[in-house]
């Protein structure tokens, strides 16, 4: 799993490459960690590379949702495969996180 | 037609206890994602049957295969590897009474990974709120129903996102209406989250209910396989009797047993 950050006035746009699991979240974690070192409070997630995500990966995205909520900060999540948007709505996470279809239309407004 | 993709394969697979043939010459495919039910009466080997499946005993002939991968010999760090993509709901929940329901599901987190403890928490929250057991975590076992414990052990039993999950009986014991409960789980981690399910159970409501195919196991031998409307129109004297509770028929259970001579040894 490759993750990749791209700045954006003040918003950081966050790529995922790869399959989220039990081997890669911890990585992911550090990465999401970076932000708060940062205090970075706007960031939108890029799911499009992301082929699969298991409880570690979902658990890893909330503990950031609940980071940045505690920080003011805000999230939005981008180009979510279908498969992956499967587990999202099992796990009624959809509800939770706010969801884009792209990068643009999650920049907008954001 | 899309090829449905086998990931549990049995090959001529005999066992035998004490020189008696417990299982007899099994050969079954079981596919993705399919809820696949084996019935049969107590004795019958279905329970054997699973054993056999996740490598808790090894047949005497024949091979199991679990996603591609014999299990037949294998080391037993190999045969830990293989059971890390299973989860088992046992027949009493098998709960650890001193640990609360977190503690419970958070056990195969523990164990098999290095996660860190805020996201097992969370992991173990998604999971109960997957069973229907927010706000339950600081419970112990001896706190909650039977139908409710059943429901923890399926929480444990998904907390590594398994691709398949055995259930040992998994409403015996409970009142028809907590039975549907679990049943209603069962089918839905299997189409929601593609989970294969293979369940040992003689209670025909929830055979019905579950199953997209059966496998009545009688005498170790397989009597039949097929959806629940074959099940149920079949002609097949053994299926029958099963299904319809029948004392009498083709399953005889005294013509079966010693005669009291013999018992005593006169």
């Amino acid at each position: 799993m490759k993750v990749s950050n791209l700045k954006k006035s003040d918003c950081t746009i966050c790529s995922i490459e790869g399959e989220i699991n039990l081997n890669t979240s911890p990585d992911l974690r550090k990465a999401f960690e970076e932000f708060s070192r940062q205090n970075i409070k706007k960031i939108i997630i890029d799911f499009e590379q992301v082929p699969y995500i298991d409880s570690s990966g979902l658990a890893t995205l909330i503990e950031l949702f609940q980071r940045m909520k505690k920080i003011d900060g805000k999230l939005r999540i981008c180009s979510v495969p279908e498969k992956v948007k499967n587990v999202f709505e099992v796990t009624k996470l959809h509800k939770l996180f706010e969801i884009y279809d792209d990068q643009e239309s999650a920049l907008e407004g954001f | 037609m899309e090829e449905k993709e086998v990931i549990i394969s049995l090959r001529n697979v005999s066992k035998y206890f004490q020189g008696k043939k417990i299982i007899d010459n099994i050969s079954l495919d079981i596919y993705r994602s399919e809820t696949f039910v084996i019935m049969g009466c107590s004795g019958s080997g279905k329970s054997t049957l699973l054993r056999l499946m996740t490598g808790v005993i090894e047949p005497d002939e024949g091979s199991v295969i679990i996603k591609g991968k014999n299990i037949t010999g294998i080391s037993v760090e190999e045969l830990d590897d293989v059971r890390r993509s299973f989860g088992m709901l046992f027949q009493y929940s098998a709960l650890l009474d001193s640990l609360t329901v977190e503690e419970n599901v958070s056990l195969p987190l523990r164990e098999h990974t290095k996660l860190a403890e805020d996201i097992i928490r969370i992991i173990v929250k998604m999971k109960l709120s997957l069973v229907g057991l927010r706000g339950y975590e600081s419970y112990y076992p001896s706190q909650i129903s039977g139908g409710m414990r059943k429901r923890v052990g399926l929480a444990r039993a998904i907390a590594l996102d398994p691709a398949i999950v055995f259930y040992d009986e998994p409403t015996s014991g409970l009142d028809p209406v907590v039975g549907g409960v679990i049943d209603k789980l069962i089918k839905d981690l299997s189409s929601k989250l593609l989970i294969t399910s293979v369940v040992v159970t003689h209670d025909m409501q929830s055979v019905f209910n579950i199953a997209d195919r059966v496998a009545m196991v009688h005498k170790g031998q397989v009597v039949i396989v097929g959806d629940v409307a074959t099940i149920k129109n079949t002609k097949n004297p053994y299926v029958q009797q099963f299904i319809n509770g029948k004392p009498h028929g083709p399953i005889d259970f005294f013509k079966e047993d010693i005669g009291i001579k013999e018992f005593l040894e006169l």
